[in-house]
């Protein structure tokens, strides 16, 4: 090999190691926001795709919404990296966390640390309005369905409250619950009288009114849950590292300090049909675990 | 019984017929020859109503054979150079679809479940000169001759009045080319319900069988060059026959 | 009276049976309040959303599912090949080495063969995160499995004396095996390797359904919020695509078929690397990785208390016996109901409509039929069974309608002129010299059938299929692993008898219809 070749594979192999380096640390500085499939995606591209703008702007470095189908994969795609800061319910917050150590509560919104779910039934079914946690036991022997397996207020507190008020799932109509897999489709499969009755995110059944989804005289709220503490953005614990040193917390605080008197701000509270976030701690979310470990939700 | 009136056919995949007008009359047997591509197969379909000729019409008596009612159509036998049996069934099964032209699709459909009738598949099987034991073997497992004789079984079951027969004799010993023809042929019942047809049109590859019939059609290139009864038809007419289209087609290869 | 036989014919119908049941329990199901919601459904398929920013993602998502479609079939047509060649003993024959080494890839080939594309993107998706070719993956693993498979099949039957012959001339072994095995082997390379394409590009949706992104995961997303005009713009634009796609591959085999040249095997070879190379670009082009590399993150692994522990709490019998029968159910329905179609209407408009249907039974993934089929009726087992047989259904009736195009028209001649009708005559005169080989290919079918329980089961709350996505989304390693185990002990022995089956139909008929 002449001195000149030589050269040529040595600039060629410097190129190439410079560019798998290079590859990585170029694409590190976009901040990949996800969330719970929660809603129609319609609404959560806009809602998201405002607040990744937003956040760009105060933090400084790109910002990415990556839509995701299922609970779980939000889950796991957390764990892996593929989502930094993601939107989470109770449940799936609380997955997420024992499986990525050192992941942080950033924040909740103020409606958040006092959720209700909504059981709501079919007009035609016969089903009554419930006053207490025995008054459950009517909705044995129904067609009941819950949203998203995973989710905190369309399965999980519900199967919990149904549970203290002496119901388990396989006493249900077929032996078993349905899962609709998200809460606007619950309202429209109990509307439509596929099933008698269902249980959902209060949030998300008082908009489907205000927008006329749900109608009245053919579906009904018979049940208000007591309180539980519901969804939460949580944040991988290498942020700091990728992004320098305290930005976890200003990332924290860019969420916080999205207000209503900015426009942005007030169409992205009222897509999340909150006032305003507050911080919130992992300690809050003690109960959804121990609710999760007793349905073996988390393991 | 059965008249074709200038009937042509213009094809590009099969023999064309030109100007074509025959009457098969009721009690005759006729031999339709003629060297291969002159057109026979083809003048056999379009009587028995599965081909539409061009221009023409095939009647039976006096209706356009592709506007016959079923009950009409089924008094048409054809027995098929490849005889066309379904290889997934029995030789009962198959004899059974003889009768499909008197029977709803229920009975067709449980017949692919129990041959049914089968006294009536025995006595055609009986007719047709098979032993009865073969009723319920599959007919894939069956010799050649055997399996003609299912085809002709199944004609037997169907009782027609004019069987077209397309070259059955080909592919014969032939010691069995004398017993098939005596099936085909035999027109004064030995025994009770031993005719197969009053009526029968067979094709011939080769024209040394000619004598056994009452009449002989001679075809060429989709035209009728010969009509006679057998006994007027000389070695050398059939020479003739022949070798001109042999010669005809050296002289000027099809392009 | 002679014992009853059922024919070929009659089993091609007779499965139609279980949809009396099947539709009882549907019929029951049925609810009014489903009727208003199904109306809306209809008028979405007429009038489709237009909006300019939907179909921009629309466009998006139909470009990713094909662009993954094309990287999955490239890279298992080509793995396939080579496992193929490697897993089958003619070439250790041929290199005089003992053919150990080939039967011990088959074996090793058996696992990612026996689990679903969808259960490998699921699984991968838990190790690598979400990942464009996460997606890639799932259906690179099983179709390499399943195409070396057939492969290695085709080269085993082919006549090993030309390869002898070849041998005994002084060729090398190498050269010898390309010569001899290589030309008989392109025919199959060309019909099957077109219908590997179709099965990627329904695998794609599929998995996109279940959120590995695509226009999948945008009809899903619709369709259960019920936005049912943004999910039929959806849908349009994926039945243009399948129909596109397939009548482009059945345009290029008819005419490597009727212009047969041994530069055939080398064009399907060509086409499979463009694949992967351009879709691969392609894939790049439209999901910017943005630096997440492919890492493995193992979940954490069950130990063996825990996998005792979830043994013991899992309703084995239960999923079984659903599974069981949602395979069965399933596979009466799509082997019955074309041939049932076609004898009920015969005619040739007749045969177009069902074409079109069956086109577009065939684009819709069964989790999403089974979610159309929820709006309006009450969940079920049968529902379940229903959605899964009419998507097989729609692949079983054109392959059927093919053989009948194909099949010489002789005995339906011989069978019309004995003065059948014509639903006698399509019986007899053409059903039934194609029942057969329908036969067989419904054995193979059915094995598909028990391999996709999963995918319904998922949505419809039953089976293995459930208990898995239930033990998913809890993280429960433990049950999902032995679930995995159980799901792929059923599926391989569903192989082996769907092959049992198989070969007994492609026998000749008389071997077996007269014992």
């Amino acid at each position: 090999m002449s001195a000149r070749e030589h050269r040529a594979v040595v600039c060629l192999a410097l190129l190439c190691s410079l560019s798998t380096t290079a590859l990585p640390s170029w694409a590190a500085e976009t901040l990949r926001i996800g969330a719970i499939p929660d809603q129609n995606p319609e609404k959560l591209n806009r809602l998201y795709g405002l607040l990744a703008q937003e956040l760009s702007q105060k933090l400084q470095v790109p910002v990415r919404y990556v839509p995701v189908s299922n609970y779980p994969a939000a889950v796991s795609a957390f764990r892996t990296g593929g989502l930094d800061v993601v939107w989470f319910g109770g449940l799936t917050g609380v997955q997420a966390r024992l499986q990525t150590p050192g992941a942080t509560v950033l924040a909740q919104r103020d409606i958040d640390a006092k959720f209700r779910s909504v059981f709501i039934a079919n007009t035609q079914s016969g089903l009554q309005s419930i006053s207490s946690l025995e008054g459950l036991q009517t909705l044995k022997g129904k067609r009941f369905t819950f949203g998203s397996e995973s989710s905190t207020s369309g399965r999980l507190m519900p199967q919990h409250f149904l549970q203290q008020g002496g119901v388990t799932p396989n006493q249900f109509a077929g032996g078993r619950p349905g899962f609709s897999g998200s809460h606007d489709a619950t309202i429209a499969l109990v509307q439509s009288g596929s099933y008698e009755a269902g249980a959902l995110n209060e949030q998300v059944w008082t908009s489907a009114l205000k927008s006329g989804a749900a109608d009245p005289n053919k579906v009904t709220v018979i049940w208000r849950t007591p309180t539980y503490v519901d969804y939460h953005w949580v944040a991988r614990p290498v942020l700091d590292k990728r992004f320098g040193s305290g930005f976890t917390t200003k990332l924290q605080k860019a969420i916080l300090g999205i207000k209503p008197t900015t426009a942005n701000g007030k169409t992205i509270l009222s897509l999340f049909a909150a006032e305003e976030f507050i911080p919130a701690s992992a300690s809050q979310y003690a109960p959804i675990e121990t609710v999760g470990r007793q349905l073996g939700k988390i393991r | 019984m059965l008249e074709l009136r200038d009937v042509c056919l213009t094809s590009r995949d099969s023999p064309r017929l030109n100007h074509v007008s025959l009457t098969f009359r009721a009690g005759e047997t006729i031999a339709l020859i003629g060297p291969s591509g002159a057109g026979k197969s083809t003048l056999l379909s379009i009587a028995n109503g599965s081909l539409k000729p061009s221009s023409g019409t095939a009647l039976w008596q006096g209706t356009p054979v592709h506007q016959l009612p079923r009950r009409q159509r089924r008094r048409i036998g054809t027995l098929w150079q490849d005889l066309h049996l379904v290889e997934e069934l029995s030789v009962a099964q198959n004899i059974n679809c003889g009768a499909l032209g008197r029977r709803s699709l229920l009975w067709a459909l449980a017949n692919l479940l129990v041959p049914l009738e089968r006294d009536a598949c025995m006595t055609c099987l009986k007719q047709a000169g098979l032993q009865q034991d073969l009723i319920d073997r599959s007919v894939t497992t069956l010799s050649g001759g055997q399996r003609q004789r299912v085809a002709l079984a199944r004609l037997f079951r169907q009782r027609p009045d004019l069987v077209l027969a397309d070259e059955p004799l080909s592919n014969l010993d032939p010691a069995l080319v004398q017993d098939l023809l005596n099936t085909l042929l035999r027109q004064t019942p030995t025994s009770a319900g031993d005719i197969l047809a009053s009526t029968t049109v067979v094709c011939l590859h080769r024209p040394d069988l000619i004598d056994r019939f009452d009449r002989v059609i001679a075809l060429r290139d989709g035209h009728v060059v010969m009509d006679a009864p057998s006994a007027s038809i000389t070695t050398k007419d059939l020479d003739v026959l022949y070798r001109a289209s042999s010669e005809g087609r050296r002289a000027a290869p099809k392009p | 009276m002679k014992r009853p036989v059922v024919s070929a014919p009659l089993l091609c119908l007779l499965p139609a049976l279980a949809l009396v049941p099947v539709l009882i329990v549907v019929g029951e199901g049925l609810h009014g309040g489903g009727f208003e919601t199904w109306w809306r459904f209809l008028q979405g398929a007429v009038q489709p959303s237009k909006d300019p920013l939907l179909l921009k993602s629309l466009w998006e998502g139909l470009q990713v599912t094909l662009a993954t479609a094309l990287v999955g079939w490239g890279l298992s047509t080509l793995i396939g090949l080579l496992l193929g060649v490697f897993s089958s003993d003619v070439l250790w024959e041929s290199a005089k080495i003992p053919t150990w080494p080939a039967a011990a890839i088959r074996s090793l080939l058996a696992l990612p063969r026996a689990i679903h594309e969808l259960l490998w993107g699921l699984l991968l998706l838990q190790v690598l995160g979400l990942h464009p070719w996460v997606a890639v993956a799932a259906i690179t693993i099983p179709y390499s499995a399943l195409v070396a498979r057939v492969f290695r099949d085709q080269i085993d039957s082919i006549d090993r004396r030309r390869l002898t012959a070849v041998l005994q001339s002084g060729a090398s072994a190498p050269a010898a095996f390309v010569s001899s095995i290589g030309p008989p082997l392109q025919p199959i390379l060309l019909s099957y390797g077109g219908y590997r394409l179709e099965c990627a590009l329904r695998s794609a949706t599929l998995l996109g359904v279940f959120g590995l992104g695509g226009i999948g995961t945008e009809l899903q997303l619709t369709l259960q919020s019920l936005r049912f005009a943004e999910f039929w713009s959806g849908l349009w634009l994926l039945i243009l695509l399948s129909v596109l796609l397939e009548q482009g591959l059945t345009f290029w085999r008819h005419r490597q078929q009727t212009n047969p040249s041994q530069w055939n095997g080398v064009s399907v070879l060509t086409m499979t690397v463009l694949a992967v190379l351009v879709g691969g670009h392609w894939l790049q082009q439209l999901l910017p990785t943005s630096g997440t590399t492919l890492q493995l993150m193992l979940p954490p692994l069950p130990d063996i208390s825990a996998l005792q522990l979830a043994a013991t709490e899992l309703p084995w019998l239960r999923m079984i016996e659903q599974t069981m029968r949602l395979t069965l159910l399933a596979a009466a329905i799509a082997i019955a109901l074309p041939p049932l179609c076609l004898l009920i209407f015969p005619g040739r408009i007749a045969k177009q409509v069902f074409l079109g249907l069956w086109t577009l039974q065939r684009v819709l993934p069964p989790p999403l039929t089974l979610l159309m089929l929820l709006l309006a009726n009450l969940p079920s087992l049968a529902l379940a069974a229903l959605a899964l047989g009419l998507q097989n259904a729609g692949v079983m009736g054109r392959l059927l309608v093919e053989g009948l195009d194909q099949q010489s028209p002789g005995t339906m001649k011989a069978i019309e002129v004995t003065a059948a009708g014509p639903r006698q005559a399509w019986l007899l005169g053409c059903l039934s010299p194609q029942s057969r080989s329908y036969l067989a290919y419904g054995a193979y079918r059915t094995d598909v059938i028990l391999r996709e329980t999963l995918v319904v089961g998922l949505v419809g709350g039953t089976g293995l299929g459930w208990m898995l996505i239930e033990s998913l989304s809890s993280f429960h390693w433990a049950a999902v692993l032995l679930i995995i185990v159980c799901f792929a002990l059923l599926t391989l022995a569903g192989e082996s008898i769907s092959d049992g089956l198989r070969q007994r139909w492609l026998r000749t008929p008389g071997e077996s219809a007269s014992t």
